[in-house]
């Protein structure tokens, strides 16, 4: 095991290299400008020029890409065109907000989701199944900024129980942490739910299916033994895949929650950083992105042998 | 404990938490002033980076030799007294006494001297002076002197305007950083009544000023840019909120204190609304602006320009831009701003009354326009510009143009505008952009209506009459040889379609109602701002 997880935190140095030039080209290639954004609205052409001079920008590809790649290797992100700052400070400012409202929303997610779709297939064609299926295409149907919106309004805005936006670190106070959180992981869970909802439902409909079920129900086990020991443990495989997969969904999601709730996370510093072409800042974040999706997806590989023992690296 | 006690006792806790009184709208004290600015704060070099946000933080941080008050008349500020020669080639100039830096250091001469010649490059009324200098010395600690080759009248508005870069004065160390070159964050050394609070400062979110308790402000009262700029707080947060409906809703809460810039979609909620003021933020406005490439055809001849102006209608685009608030705009046959010694409609006839579209197509006939694709460069990311360039979209193919409708981001055409190429070859014939009002009263440090070629801004115009108009104005030594150089400049630069003006428009600002002292101005002034 050891020796597989090893090869695996090693594999995600070629993954991570080739994100890294795919990026890079991606922006080099892409149109913008960051000197004419920095130099504004009243600069000359000459200005500009100078501008983009001083920030190397007027380089060729492969010196760039070789000077930035060198200083990755070395740990070192690079230091924002625009705010001068190092972009792994920056990062680190942006990280609790982001890790924050994603560990809300997925646990969230997870407290709610999995029970409703366990009940649902447990209840198949009843008012309750088909409740939980309109639940779930509700969730699917209605965008994060929607759901943000709406939350906001009833919420903050006609019953004043939470803030309207804001963000508030977890070292100033648990309740002022999570008023700040509650509305956002609602807003950004609303399709995880929904998603993770209709795979267990799917899931569980298989596997009570099965004979050992039958058998189980002839012994003369309860509902709650069956459907919680032996069903959801054999059915959590497909499941912990998903959830795993929804990291991604929950990363793209986290970009517009953010910005509706004006959360200073890394969604918000990415979409910033791009409509400035803020280059460095963009590379960072999207290297990190990749790398935390490389070790997710590990980690759920890792979970399948707790949940099946057959599976063995 | 039973597990029903605990239960009922979580349950309790858990409702009492919600139907707690709210705190979060209170939470602030009447010492500390949240403020919503109209973009993010991303650095804090005013010469470096000439974006307005940047401007209008920098103002709280440095100081400036002069500062214009609410008549555009520019008034002492850091300096103390300043003479001139009879011929206006000599200007020297005496600081107050008692200037600090926020380190603590006096501010000196030296440190004039070196914020002025970082400046100078970066500014057109600095490369104005800059290219009659002869010397820019330091008399004494308190005294520096300006020695040029040419009479300069401007010396004193050019100190004291508010357009960007203004001219603010930094430590000589800070200074010494290229024009081009951004000073580093820790650099960030003011001379202003607030200090920049570096290790609060999280770009994109938040950037937070403290009173400075040594700043020595003037005793007269404020005024705009100029008399006594005492902070009331202290402390200033600048809390980023991106989304409009987001920011609404944080001021409708109680949760920041003043917005900088609610879309006009808004504001009737925020009017509804009993805590909220509402009003015009800036007198001066924009002046929208449809910008031509005058390098390439069918638009490097004239009567293809005169065609186009003929037929553009400012209602359009204003009704486009702005909306059916008719309070927030009008048509502007001028290239100067309203309500301003500059503003003349000499000239500006070709814009008024109804439009022309038939005469239009003659003209374009006339210039043997043969349908090629015009290339229209629209920033779908920034709302007024998106909406300017649906008007053009319509409008060019009412003329029988026929239309590249470009839809990008601001960040690319940003690039875009910068290329001479051929449009077919990554050029450009149109893009549109809106002028702050400030900016526009000064034709020396009006970037948009100079026409000096490949010298000019994105364009590149090329009218010695226009120009031969703006020389005047530097020239003038009276209001009245200042007005006729206007009128000159205005007339011209229509005949010649330097640009069109496809309107004026203004802005709101809105802010909570315990928030009193909030002025109308190019830009926000949080002196003699108090809050209850």
């Amino acid at each position: 095991m050891l020796a597989y997880i090893a090869r695996r935190v090693l594999a995600t140095i070629p993954v991570m290299l080739i994100v890294a030039f795919f990026v890079f080209s991606l922006l080099y290639l892409a149109p913008g400008d960051p000197a004419a954004v920095i130099a504004g609205d009243q600069a000359t052409p000459q200005d500009v020029e100078r501008i983009r001079a001083s920030l190397g920008l007027d380089r060729p590809f492969v010196v760039r890409f070789t000077e930035w790649l060198w200083r990755i290797v070395q740990g070192d992100l690079g230091v924002s065109i625009f705010t001068n700052l190092p972009v792994s400070h920056m990062i680190a400012q942006r990280i609790e907000p982001t890790t924050s409202l994603m560990l809300i929303t997925i646990v969230l997610a997870i407290c709610i989701a999995v029970p409703m779709g366990v009940v649902a297939a447990w209840k198949a064609g009843s008012w309750i199944d088909r409740a939980v299926m309109a639940f779930a295409v509700f969730g699917f149907s209605v965008p994060v900024f929607v759901t943000g919106y709406v939350l906001a309004y009833i919420f903050a805005l006609q019953l004043d129980w939470l803030p309207v936006q804001g963000y508030t670190p977890l070292s100033e106070g648990f309740w002022p942490f999570l008023e700040n959180l509650i509305l956002p992981a609602i807003a950004l869970g609303s399709i995880y739910i929904a998603l993770i909802a209709r795979i267990t439902r799917a899931t569980m409909l298989e596997v009570l299916a099965q004979d050992y079920i039958r058998t189980a129900k002839a012994k003369g086990l309860g509902s709650r033994g069956i459907l919680f020991l032996h069903a959801l443990k054999n059915a959590a495989v497909p499941i912990s895949t998903v959830i795993g997969i929804g990291i991604a969904l929950l990363i793209g999601g986290a970009v517009v929650t953010e910005s509706v709730f004006a959360i200073p996370g890394l969604g918000r510093l990415t979409v910033d950083a791009i409509l400035r072409r803020d280059y460095p800042v963009i590379q960072g974040v999207v290297l990190l992105f990749s790398f935390v999706y490389v070790l997710v997806n590990l980690a759920i590989d890792l979970l399948y042998t707790v949940f099946d023992p057959r599976i063995r690296y | 404990m039973k597990r029903r006690d605990f239960l009922a006792g979580s349950i309790a806790a858990g409702t009492a938490a919600f139907a707690a009184p709210s705190v979060h709208g209170q939470a602030s004290a009447t010492r500390v002033l949240r403020f919503v600015p109209q973009a993010n704060l991303a650095n804090l070099d005013p010469i470096w980076g000439t974006q307005y946000v940047v401007r209008n933080g920098s103002a709280l941080i440095w100081d400036t030799l002069y500062g214009v008050d609410s008549q555009l008349e520019p008034k002492r500020q850091m300096v103390e007294s300043e003479e001139h020669s009879a011929d206006f080639k000599t200007w020297t100039f005496r600081l107050r006494p008692g200037l600090k830096f926020h380190n603590g250091e006096p501010v000196l001469s030296k440190d004039v001297v070196q914020s002025l010649i970082r400046w100078m490059p970066r500014d057109p009324l600095g490369q104005l002076i800059r290219a009659r200098l002869d010397a820019l010395e330091a008399v004494d600690d308190r005294t520096f002197r300006f020695r040029l080759n040419q009479p300069f009248t401007k010396m004193i508005f050019a100190l004291g305007k508010n357009n960007t870069p203004m001219a603010f004065i930094m430590p000589e160390a800070v200074a010494k950083t290229d024009s081009f070159t951004q000073i580093k964050p820790e650099e960030v050394i003011g001379s202003g009544p607030m200090r920049f609070k570096r290790d609060e400062w999280v770009p994109g979110s938040k950037a937070v000023f403290e009173r400075f308790a040594d700043y020595q402000p003037r005793d007269e009262a404020p005024d705009w840019l100029s008399g006594g700029k005492k902070i009331n707080f202290d402390r200033i947060e600048w809390n980023i909120i991106p989304d409009p409906a987001t920011a609404a809703g944080a001021l409708q809460n109680g949760e920041v204190d003043w917005w900088e810039t609610p879309i006009p979609d808004l504001v009737p909620v925020l009017r509804r609304n009993r805590n909220i003021m509402v009003d015009i933020a800036d007198p001066l406005g924009n002046i929208g602006s449809f910008r031509i490439n005058h390098l390439h055809a069918p638009f490097n001849d004239v009567r293809v320009r005169r065609a186009v102006q003929m037929a553009l209608s400012q209602e359009d685009y204003m009704r486009a831009v702005v909306g059916n608030d008719e309070a927030l705009w009008k048509t502007l046959p001028s290239f100067f701003t309203p309500g301003t010694p500059a503003y003349t409609e000499v000239g500006g006839d070709v814009l008024k009354g109804p439009r022309n579209i038939d005469g239009a197509k003659r003209l374009l006939a006339e210039s043997g326009y043969s349908g090629q694709p015009i290339t229209v460069l629209v920033a779908q990311d920034q709302a007024p510009l998106k909406a300017m360039g649906e008007v053009t979209n319509a409008l060019l193919r009412s003329l029988g143009m026929t239309v590249d409708f470009v839809a990008t981001d601001w960040g690319t055409v940003g690039q875009r505008r910068a290329s001479k190429a051929p449009p077919g070859q990554g050029g450009w014939h149109i893009f549109h952009t809106w002028h702050a009002g400030a900016d526009c009263i000064a034709p020396a440090s009006y970037n948009a209506v100079r026409a000096n070629g490949d010298g000019a801004w994105f364009g590149w115009p090329n009218s010695p009459e226009v120009e031969a108009e703006i020389d005047k104005w530097l020239n003038a030594a009276t209001p009245a040889d200042e007005k006729a150089a206007f009128d000159g400049i205005n007339k011209t630069a229509m005949e010649h379609v330097v640009y069109i003006p496809n309107g004026f428009y203004l802005g709101y600002q809105a802010w909570r109602r315990n928030v009193t002292g909030i002025t109308k101005g190019p830009l926000p002034f949080f002196w003699g701002v108090t809050k209850s």
